[in-house]
C-alpha cells in the first residue's frame, strides 16, 4: 500500500489490500487535550467522579479523537486524496476508555469505476486492546 | 449606503455576505431569544445560528498535540487542515446553540469532505434537526451539519447521531 503518495493511481490499489494500521495508547492527558483543543467539555469525558456516577462508570474518550485516529490512516494510505475527497461512515460500538490500547485498522473492499472517478471502498474498525470493536464503519475515497 | 464595486468578484462576495446575514437572521428568530434551546425545544426541521471560526495555525498545533503529533502530516506538510478538525470545531460550534445533557455521547457519524481547506480560513458552519427520537429512557437526537468557505463552498458535510441521558 503507497503511503502518502499524492500520485496515487487506482490501479496501484487492490481489493484486499490493507490499510497501514494506526496504534495509539489512550490517556486522560490525551482525552483532556482533545476537550481543549475541541472546545468539547462534556464532563463523560473530562470528570472523573461525575463519569464514575454514570452508566459507563467513568470516563471515556471523544468519539471524534478515534475517528481523528481513523482519519490517520486514511490519510496515510491515500494522501490528498482522503483529505478532499474522502467520506467516512461510522457508528460507535463501545467506549474507548483511558488507558486502552486502539488500533484502528482497515482493508480495501471493492473499488468502482464509475466515467472518470474511482471509488474506493474500504471497511475501517478501531478495536481496544482485548479486541472489542471501539468503531465500525465503511470509508470511501474518490481517486 | 452606497457601495462601490469593483468587480464581479467583489459585487458576488458581498451578495452571498448579505444573503448569509439574512439567514442568520431568519434562523435566529426560530430560536430561543438568542438562547440555547434544550432537548425538549428543539423539534425535528430546527436550524442552527449559523456561526463562524477562523481556523488559525494554533488551533491546529493544538488539535495535533491533542491527536498525536503525527497525525495527519500530510495536511500539516501541506499546510491544509486536518478535515477531523473542521468536523470536531463546527460540532462545536452548533452545540453552543442547545444544552446537552452532561454525559450525552456519540452513536454514529457521517462525514464528507470536498475541498482542502488551507490554515487561516474562514468556516461558516450550518446545522439542522433532522430526527428527534424520545422512547423511555432513549433520547436522539440526529443533526446535519455542513461547513463552508469564506466563498461558500461546502468543504465538508455530516450528520452526528447523538445519544443523550434522560
Amino acid at each position: 500500500m503507497p503511503i502518502l503518495n499524492q500520485e496515487l493511481k487506482p490501479s496501484d490499489i487492490h481489493q484486499g489490500d490493507n490499510l497501514p494500521p494506526v496504534v495509539k495508547h489512550v490517556t486522560q492527558k490525551d482525552i483532556n487535550l482533545y476537550a481543549e483543543a475541541s472546545g468539547d467539555f462534556n464532563p463523560i469525558h473530562i470528570d472523573e467522579v461525575f463519569a464514575a456516577q454514570t452508566p459507563l462508570g467513568g470516563t471515556i474518550a471523544h468519539g471524534m479523537l478515534i475517528l481523528a485516529y481513523m482519519s490517520e490512516m486514511m490519510a496515510t494510505a491515500f494522501g490528498e486524496s482522503w483529505l478532499s475527497r474522502g467520506k467516512l461512515s461510522v457508528r460507535f460500538r463501545a467506549p474507548a476508555r483511558p488507558k486502552d490500547t486502539i488500533t484502528v485498522s482497515g482493508k480495501v473492499g471493492s473499488i468502482e469505476h464509475k466515467e472518470d472517478t474511482s471509488y474506493v471502498n474500504c471497511t475501517v474498525e478501531a478495536r481496544n486492546q482485548s479486541g472489542e470493536a471501539v468503531v465500525t464503519g465503511e470509508a470511501v475515497v474518490k481517486l | 449606503m452606497v457601495y462601490i464595486l469593483n468587480n464581479t468578484r467583489e459585487a458576488m462576495h458581498l451578495l452571498k455576505k448579505l444573503i448569509l446575514s439574512s439567514q442568520v437572521r431568519r434562523v435566529q428568530s426560530k430560536g430561543n431569544n438568542g438562547l440555547p434551546l434544550s432537548f425538549d425545544q428543539l423539534v425535528a426541521g430546527y436550524e442552527f445560528p449559523v456561526t463562524s471560526y477562523e481556523l488559525d495555525a494554533s488551533i491546529i498545533s493544538k488539535y495535533l498535540e491533542a491527536v498525536g503529533r503525527r497525525s495527519e502530516q500530510h495536511a500539516l506538510a501541506t499546510k491544509f487542515v486536518p478535515p477531523l478538525v473542521i468536523a470536531a470545531y463546527t460540532m462545536t460550534a452548533l452545540s453552543k446553540s442547545l444544552v446537552l445533557p452532561p454525559g450525552s455521547i456519540h452513536a454514529s457519524q457521517e462525514l464528507e469532505f470536498f475541498k482542502l481547506v488551507p490554515i487561516g480560513i474562514t468556516i461558516n458552519c450550518r446545522g439542522r434537526v433532522t430526527q428527534k427520537l424520545s422512547r423511555g429512557k432513549l433520547r436522539l437526537l440526529v443533526i446535519e451539519l455542513d461547513a463552508l468557505n469564506q466563498d461558500e463552498e461546502k468543504v465538508l458535510s455530516g450528520k452526528a447521531t447523538l445519544v443523550l441521558p434522560s
